[in-house]
């Protein structure tokens, strides 16, 4: 746990971060964000002691940080910054051994850890004896998550990580932390300015403007409760779309309004039950619940119906969010969706009217 | 061919010559590398930005001294001799060192140096470990054309009593002995040639890996 307790910074004449407290809970990636200029990066420089602040405590499970030597507590505190910041002369290898061999220890044991983080950011292994100069910018920026990460610390503390990065990339390398996250569950603070960002990797948000905190709290809080009109702006007109990226579709899952049907059903059986059900959507499943067709009762001109065949049927994995749910409906056509397990197993179904009514009245909040 | 008749006939000769402008050579480098590199390390300490860029923009300005001017003021200063010689020879080798060194130093990025520091280097290693491998290449250039204009410089050493092949050179002036000018300027031209071949591939030897033109290969961007 990182406390922050009545902390203030001025560089001269200017108040970086203003009588600030705010607490950072453990396992947990909390993000800090705010315009350029609010005292985002002050902080964070402030937890590992590369500023030092003019006016209250800055404690890590409650030791003062200023209790430690320096050059200690940063070798403690995994650091990652937006430029590269990678050692050009160092190799993937080298970079990554910095803090272990800084802390002294034997080569079988560096060269352990580096093979296993090296596993970690999914790269191969032949990267160990490149030098930066020859990775691509998501590379390097993985490389430095594993720099970061080499002598385990307990803290990681991340300026702007995936800054410098192109959109598509950055949130390739999002994703990587969140899995990395997902294993190694480190206590993260996170600074960025892109609020699609914070909102994607925070496990709370914390809002900063002109050195103060505005609010703080998990996505859904901030979304859902922007406390002024400072907070709503830096959430954007979109924020009732930027919430259904909190949600999954689990949650909105239906288990009736469909029919599902085995192999030995006769084919005529099937028709009348679909031409009777209300909407008119059967799914086949094969004996371990699996998902392997899907009927569509069409209306044809003359008043009958036609039964479809699909025998690849579209489906969503159950971890996906409603952003992405939508956006399948939307690239397929589909009012329905069959919404699967990770190892296949039908579950349910989500269907647009449901999440209709659902982005409705986050809209209407 | 005169030249070479010369050579042969005065080898003994030559070869003490040879040697005294070589010992001042390497005696006033030897002082100018302790104190320009010190100078350089004092001056580009954590939070000395400034105080390095006004030092950069005044050795700039003194590698406009003619070495002529140097040497001139340490004679009125010193006197004559071989002492006199070695002190001009160190303050007008001083100033491609400094120059050089600092701003390599000044150089090594910021990002690099604040991860240094944030991965808990103390600020030696940072001066160790980071700034001055990665500012090798600027230093050593900086090394490189303070040792060929020493050598040079060296010639002009002779006015004051220091000895060396500029004794060819000038006494060749009094007495109209083209061989003997000749003679004095090839041996130091190719002591200069030498000598920077030398601290060349030292300089490729030292330089990090890393370093040397990767950009071409391998992933891009």
């Amino acid at each position: 746990m990182i406390d922050l307790q009545g902390v203030s910074k001025y560089f001269g004449k200017v108040t970086a971060v203003d009588n600030l407290t705010v607490t950072f809970l453990n396992g947990m990636v909390s993000v800090i964000i705010g315009p350029s200029g609010c005292g985002k990066t002050t902080v964070l420089k402030m937890v590992n002691r590369l500023i030092e602040p003019d006016g209250g405590m800055i404690s890590i499970d409650g030791i003062p940080v200023d209790t430690y030597n320096p050059v200690e507590l940063r070798r403690n505190i995994g650091y990652v910054i937006q430029e590269i910041g990678l050692f050009p002369h160092y190799t993937v290898y080298g970079n990554i051994a910095v803090v272990p061999r800084m802390l002294g220890w034997d080569a079988a044991r560096i060269h352990r850890r580096v093979m296993e983080l090296m596993e970690l950011i999914n790269l191969d292994e032949t990267y160990c004896g490149k030098y930066p100069a020859q990775l691509s910018g998501g590379e390097r920026q993985r490389v430095g998550l594993a720099r970061a990460l080499a002598a385990d610390p307990e803290i990681l503390i991340m300026d702007e990580p995936f800054g410098s990065i192109d959109p598509i990339n950055r949130l390739a390398l999002q994703d990587t932390l969140l899995a990395i996250q997902d294993i190694i569950r480190k206590t993260i603070v996170f600074v960025t300015h892109d609020i699609n960002e914070a909102i994607k990797v925070g496990d709370r948000i914390a809002v900063m403007d002109r050195g103060t905190l505005v609010q703080h709290g998990t996505p859904e809080d901030i979304l859902s409760n922007p406390i002024n009109a400072f907070v709503e702006v830096l959430l954007g007109h979109d924020r009732s779309v930027k919430a259904l990226s909190l949600k999954k579709a689990m949650e909105f899952i239906e288990r009736d309004g469909f029919i599902t049907v085995t192999h030995d059903i006769s084919r005529a059986r099937r028709d009348e039950i679909l031409v009777k059900s209300p909407a008119g959507v059967a799914f086949l499943l094969d004996g371990d619940q699996r998902l392997s067709g899907r009927f569509n009762r069409k209306k044809k001109p003359d008043g009958t119906y036609v039964i479809v065949e699909d025998s690849e049927p579209e489906y969503i994995e159950k971890s996906a969010n409603l952003n992405e749910t939508l956006s399948k409906m939307l690239e397929t056509g589909e009012r329905i969706l069959p919404v699967l397990s990770a190892k296949g197993e039908f579950l349910g179904v989500v269907t647009l009217n449901n999440l209709f009514s659902e982005v409705s009245r986050a809209s209407s909040d | 061919m005169d030249v070479v008749v010369f050579i042969i006939e005065q080898k003994s000769r030559i070869a003490l010559l040879l040697m005294q402008h070589l010992y001042l050579f390497f005696i006033s480098m030897l002082i100018a590398l302790i104190i320009g590199i010190s100078v350089a390390l004092l001056i580009t300490r954590p939070g000395g930005e400034r105080r390095g860029r006004l030092i950069l923009s005044l050795t700039a300005a003194a590698q406009s001294v003619p070495p002529v001017a140097v040497i001139a003021v340490v004679f009125i200063f010193v006197g004559v001799g071989g002492l006199p010689s070695i002190i001009a020879l160190v303050l007008y080798s001083l100033v491609p060192i400094i120059f050089n060194t600092t701003s390599g130093l000044l150089s090594v990025p910021y990002d690099v140096i604040e991860a240094a520091r944030g991965t808990g280097f103390t600020n030696r290693q940072i001066l160790l470990r980071v700034k001055m491998p990665l500012s090798t290449r600027v230093i050593m250039a900086g090394i490189r054309s303070a040792a060929t204009i020493n050598i040079g410089t060296a010639t002009v050493a002779s006015f004051i009593g220091g000895g060396g092949l500029g004794d060819l050179i000038f006494m060749g002036i009094k007495l109209y002995r083209t061989d003997m000018i000749l003679a004095g300027a090839l041996l130091v031209a190719i002591l200069a040639v030498l000598v920077d071949g030398i601290l060349k591939r030292l300089e490729e030897r030292i330089i990090p890996v890393g370093l040397r033109c990767l950009h071409g290969e391998g992933a891009s961007g």
